[in-house]
């Protein structure tokens, strides 16, 4: 067992090492590799039902591993429950904030239950709802706050305790656009101040704002990288269709020597110059044409590119594919 | 740990006090106990009415602090059900102080609901002297922290709060019943006399029996002694419990199961 005191300076911030996670015979987690380091924000991609949350329950302390390590820190997530706990803020999926109460209260009995002392988890709650608008309703009970609010009073408790870490589950879910931007606007303000934050979505546009994205499918990390990396591998633009004939229109596509990715919602093409070719296929497919859309690549073609699946399906339904499938 | 029972038994009171209102609904039960059960079963009966209810108030002593303190272990489960606990449980607060602070705060509020029923024992003739009621304050602290530990030792062993009212009909009130809280044990049968020497309610109510009107069933040392010992041993329990409950992936992503 590590007896290392101090947290090592030259760790990674989350290191994770062949880590599996089964609950009876369903394989939540298949093998995990990744590191996320300090200062960073990572982000983890995948549909629902993918595994994010069991990966985080796992870094959270909050489940154990079947097998695999996971250190926060330099510390083992099992082993050193105590000192990981203090370093991490966490924002879970559904609310964890005492309803009841107000958000002062909910804050302060955080700051209780780190053992801060009370002057300083005073200032800090102040600060913090401050810092987040959150002044006025700070003293109201927390259920009438406004689903937005809300989750940025999530945010508030998971820092009030001055974490080196913040750990997001989904950590919007369920607001609207105009709320996650202002919510993940916070979060770079966070990070800006250099802390570390590691979240999970299956938004593409919130993965966006990480420095590095983890993309995971059943339970397997298919592909680690900058949103900008992750975007080049698809290339050049996409082309979208939506026919009266999927399997038609994708017979002729590749008749004419261009290679329409497997899989997915209608056809997805990926091309140099997208927008010269578009006309042509227009006009040329045996099949009437619903909608056509030209993009840059998102994060979602680059998802479906590597899994032959969006992001908006439920993961573990559809069948498994490899990570290397659809590699150009 | 002290300061992380503090922490817990700061939550549970702030959350008490918002239902503050229960402390006098709390107050319904014991009062139709005295006035209306009491006075009708003392009026048809040999002892005469007022000397029945004045032998039954540290049983109805009793059902108030068992019935405040098992309801207040059910937190338990809820908490388990409110997301506020998972921020609880990702801080470093030791599991023990988890358990040993939800049996403090169990004790507190049933103490508590005790307070507010002892100034009606002069109403039925039980005169509070310095001494007695001191010596009744002691044992309603044991009582209360006995209650609370039986409470929060069943109430950590279900997931569900819809179990709870068949655990209080098969555990909670035959306990209850047997303890002599409503009859004096010393004319009870002797089968039953036996069998609430393995009644902690028992105990206590007879703790606080002897405190009010001076006459012990059960040796008051051997009561004391049994009580600390049970607060112990439950205490001992729960803490394991609760520390057990390291993983809750038996349960979808909202419960959390102490035990594997
Ligand atoms: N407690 C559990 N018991 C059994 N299966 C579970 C449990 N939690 C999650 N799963 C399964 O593990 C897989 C991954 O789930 P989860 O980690 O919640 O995914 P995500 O957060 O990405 O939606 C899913 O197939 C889910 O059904
Ligand atoms: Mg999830």
């Amino acid at each position: 067992m590590p007896t290392v005191a101090m947290p090592d300076a030259s760790a990674p911030a989350v290191a994770v090492r062949g880590l599996v996670k089964h609950y009876g015979a369903v394989q939540a987690l298949k093998g995990i590799d990744l590191t996320v380091k300090c200062g960073e924000i990572f982000g983890l991609l995948g549909p629902n039902g993918a595994g994010k949350t069991t990966l985080f329950s796992i870094l959270a302390t909050l489940r154990t591993p079947t097998a695999g390590t996971a250190c926060v820190f330099g510390r083992d997530v099992t082993i050193e429950r105590d000192a990981v706990r203090r370093s991490m803020g966490i924002v879970f999926q559904e609310p964890a904030i005492e309803q009841r109460l107000t958000g002062r209260d909910n804050l302060l009995l955080m700051g209780l239950f780190y053992q801060l002392p009370a002057a300083r988890a005073r200032k800090r709650a102040a600060e913090l709802l401050d810092h987040l608008g959150l002044t006025e309703a700070a003293d109201r009970p927390a259920r009438t706050l406004s689903g937005g609010q809300r989750r940025k009073l999530e945010l508030a408790r998971a820092l009030v305790t001055d974490p080196s870490i913040l750990f997001l589950d989904e950590a919007t879910l369920g607001l609207d656009v105009d709320a996650r931007r202002v919510f993940w606007g916070e979060v770079r303000a966070i990070a800006a101040a250099g802390r570390t934050v590691f979240f999970t979505t299956h938004y593409m546009e919130e993965a966006e704002i990480a420095d590095r994205i983890a993309l995971i499918d059943s339970g397997q990390i298919v592909a680690l990288d900058t949103p900008r990396a992750l975007k080049a591998r698809v290339g050049g633009g996409v082309i979208r269709l939506q026919t009266e004939g999927d399997d038609q229109a994708r017979a002729w596509l590749i008749e004419r020597g261009l290679k329409p990715e497997a899989g997915g919602p209608g056809l997805m093409l990926v091309h140099d110059d997208p927008a010269a070719i578009l006309p042509d296929l227009l006009r040329h497919l045996p099949v009437k044409v619903l909608r056509a859309e030209v993009h840059e690549p998102s994060l979602e073609d680059v998802f479906l590119k590597l899994t032959g699946r969006g992001l908006e399906m439920e993961g573990a339904a559809a069948p498994v594919r490899g990570p290397g499938r659809g590699r150009p | 740990m002290i300061r992380g029972i503090y922490a817990v038994v700061v939550l549970d009171l702030k959350r008490a006090w918002l239902d503050r209102a229960r402390l006098l609904t709390g107050l319904a039960q014991p009062l139709l106990y005295l006035f209306v059960l009491g006075a009708g079963i003392g009026g048809s009966s040999r002892m005469g009415g007022p000397a029945y209810q004045r032998g039954i108030f540290p049983g109805v002593m009793g059902l108030s602090l068992l019935f405040t303190a098992v309801f207040m272990a059910i937190s338990i489960v809820f908490d388990r059900q409110i997301g506020f606990f998972k921020a609880v449980l990702v801080s470093p607060l030791p599991r023990a102080a988890i358990a040993l602070g939800k049996i403090t705060s169990g004790a507190a509020q049933a103490f508590i609901q005790g307070l507010i029923l002892l100034p009606f024992a002069p109403l039925v003739g039980i005169h509070l002297g310095i001494v007695n009621t001191a010596e009744m304050l002691a044992a309603m602290v044991l009582a209360s922290m006995t209650f609370s530990a039986i409470g929060v030792a069943v109430a950590s062993q279900f997931t569900s709060t819809t179990v709870f009212p068949i655990v209080s009909n098969t555990i909670i009130l035959p306990m209850y019943f047997l303890s002599g809280a409503l009859y004096p044990l010393a004319m009870a049968p002797h089968v039953m006399q036996v069998a609430a020497h393995f009644d902690p309610v028992a105990y206590a109510v007879d703790l606080m029996r002897g405190a009010l009107l001076g006459t012990y069933f059960f040796p008051p040392l051997l009561s004391f002694a049994v009580l600390v010992g049970l607060i112990t041993l439950l205490s001992w329990l729960g803490v394991r419990v609760f520390s057990r409950g390291e993983d809750d992936s038996v349960l979808g992503a909202t419960g959390f199961r102490w035990r594997r």
